[in-house]
């Protein structure tokens, strides 16, 4: 197995076209190493797939960070359920994100998104130029 | 009375016995439309049938074929369209509770190109809810139910253009439109056992279709062969000035005849080794068996690897955060909370705590895999792999828990814009459709259709029907 196919051992097959975080990667690992051991108690732990990876602090405080922004924003519309069902979204949010910032890009690679500038103009003939009028003028 | 036979036939057929005016639009119409009506609710196929407008448009395209004014191929031949495109007039409801009022006064580009051609409107096919944009966990994501699949009701036609599927798969329309952000045709004709064409992005207006993700998402034909999907396709390619993201006119338009082949150098086929994780017995098996004759058709066959790197993350996330964008004013009113999915009712709120630079990050690095994958078309013209894993699943599956593979060709297909065609090429033991998949370089179309239609001359899995009473 290569060390890409570790990686992706495991991927949600519907989502992947619709939420980001459902195409985590979910990586060999456990899924005690993967929940964090702050920001939640033990019986509001999500309910990780088994090989969920393991998270570095920082992307579990992202993690957190994330929960709390939209809990913050959205809090009083969602039930008990939907907030926890949201946390594990967070989770599973995170792989992705961390496996495409370790993913070498250069300051000068360009990212693939393009605009098409409008060209109309340059379609319609040029104005013409007000020297000769003026050059008429002189004797 | 027109049999069922006659209503699987591909277009080709139908074509040449409506120009011979052995065959009225009509007749042909008012058939398939009983046949919808009986069968449609059945499957959960249509989200509207339009029997007005088709019996107009029938009527009007044998009136001018009787008078010798014969448009082509698709003159009179009747279709659907996924009920994210507008027609004019008719409901559009995304597949979902929140847009189910919503008329537009305006045709998109596709329906347009369609009519033009003469071809009929049946109705609008159901979709799952935006497209999946919102994430869902069950089949059922839709306004309609879940749709079910012609060979087997107790199994779903996969997502997002799960009615077109259905559609094509029952013979309840000649063709179904149907689009892809990651999976949307492939998957569908690969469960329901139908031809389905994802065209280079850029080579199919947008304009008037739902946008879930502005730079993945791409219109196509679903249909009975990879011909029949050459001639939808020539009718509905070409650049548009309402939608910007089209190609210019040389790159975007498509013109097809068979006879095009003729000559044509042989195509270079890479069978790829790395494109599933693994492969679901059946699948295995069939595919195999599909692998034999793409060896024996084109010589030189080779294997092929797609190149290594975090493609799914950068593809979920520009989806992810395209489509939250797209569908920031549902989500901030909250009537995200509609959708019928418990996943898509949340799933854009951490959609929406995508960063502007984890966004740049993934359009990088798209650009990255764009260049590879540049280098691997240097060898090969088309690509090959099974077009899933596994064949068609329950219908109560939950997809969140007990449907997870790797789909690192889905993702590369589909950030890069390239064209693939999904034909069948087997089926299981219980008699459930399995799909091959031909991949080429963006613009390449006529690769794919090419090696498609060669794998279908020697092959007559596309001619099965299911047994649908």
């Amino acid at each position: 197995m290569s060390k890409s196919e570790k990686r992706y051992s495991r991927r949600d097959f519907a989502r992947k076209a619709a939420l980001f975080s459902m195409a985590a990667p979910l990586a060999a690992g456990t899924a005690r190493a993967g929940i964090p051991d702050s920001g939640f108690g033990a019986d509001e732990q999500p309910k990780l797939p088994a090989d969920f990876p393991k998270l570095s602090d920082r992307s579990r405080a992202e993690v957190e960070e994330r929960h709390q922004a939209i809990l913050k924003q959205y809090g009083e519309h969602l039930s008990k359920d939907q907030k926890n069902d949201l946390k594990r979204l967070s989770f599973l949010a995170q792989p992705p994100l961390d496996h495409l910032r370790e993913y070498a890009v250069k300051n000068g690679d360009s990212p693939a998104l393009y605009l098409k500038p409008s060209v109309d103009r340059e379609k319609k003939p040029p104005k013409p130029a007000a020297a000769p009028v003026a050059a008429a003028k002189k004797p | 009375m027109i049999g069922e036979e006659i209503l699987y036939l591909p277009i080709t057929e139908l074509a040449k016995r409506i120009e011979a005016k052995k065959l009225s639009s009509a007749d042909l119409t008012k058939a398939y439309l009983d046949r919808s009506e009986k069968l449609g609710p059945r499957l959960n196929a249509y989200a509207k049938l339009t029997p007005e407008i088709a019996t107009q448009q029938a009527e009007a395209a044998d009136k001018e074929i009787r008078r010798g004014h014969y448009r082509g191929p698709l003159h009179g031949i009747p279709y659907a369209a996924k009920d994210l495109l507008a027609v004019k007039g008719v409901p559009c409801t995304w597949g979902a509770k929140p847009y189910a009022n919503q008329v537009f006064d305006y045709d998109a580009t596709v329906i347009d190109h369609l009519h033009r051609t003469g071809a009929v409107l049946l109705g609008k096919a159901a979709m799952i809810e935006l497209a999946g944009g919102m994430g869902y966990r069950y089949a059922s994501a839709s306004l309609q139910g879940a749709a079910k699949n012609p060979w087997d009701t107790k199994c779903w036609t996969c997502g997002s253009s799960s009615g077109s599927g259905a559609i094509v798969a029952g013979a309840l329309a000649a063709f179904a439109i149907g689009t892809e952000t990651w999976g949307s045709i492939v998957c569908p004709a690969a469960f329901c056992g139908v031809s389905g064409l994802r065209p280079t992005y850029g080579r199919v207006s947008r304009y008037g279709a739902m946008a879930l993700s502005y730079s993945m998402d791409k219109i196509g034909p679903l249909a009975r062969s990879a011909e029949d999907c050459a001639r939808v396709f020539s009718a509905i390619a070409g650049h548009d000035f309402n939608d910007r993201s089209t190609l210019p006119i040389d790159k975007a338009a498509f013109t097809y005849s068979a006879s095009l082949e003729l000559g044509a150098k042989p195509l270079r086929i890479g069978l790829l080794t790395n494109a599933w994780k693994k492969l679901d017995i059946a699948v295995e098996k069939a595919y195999t068996a599909a692998q034999r004759v793409v060896r024996t058709h084109f010589p030189g066959t080779r294997s092929a690897a797609l190149p290594e790197g975090p493609w799914e993350d950068a593809g979920s996330v520009i989806i992810g955060i395209e489509g939250a964008a797209a569908f920031r004013d549902l989500i901030r009113s909250g009537k995200v909370t509609e959708l019928t999915d418990p996943l898509g009712q949340i799933a854009g709120y951490v959609n929406e705590q995508i960063s502007g630079p984890d966004y740049v990050r993934a359009l990088q690095v798209r650009d990255i895999l764009q260049r590879k994958m540049t280098e691997l078309f240097d060898t090969y013209d088309v690509i090959v792999a099974a077009s899933q894993p596994i064949a068609a699943i329950p219908l109560e599956t939950n997809l969140e828990t007990d449907l997870v593979f790797p789909d690192p060709l889905g993702a590369i297909g589909n950030l890069c814009g390239l064209p693939t065609l999904s034909v069948p090429c087997g089926f299981t033991d219980k008699g459930l459709p399995i799909g091959i998949q031909f991949l080429a370089r963006a613009g390449n179309d006529i690769a794919v259709i090419r090696a498609a239609r060669t794998f279908q001359q020697y092959t007559d899995w596309h001619r099965r029907k299911p047994k649908l009473v």
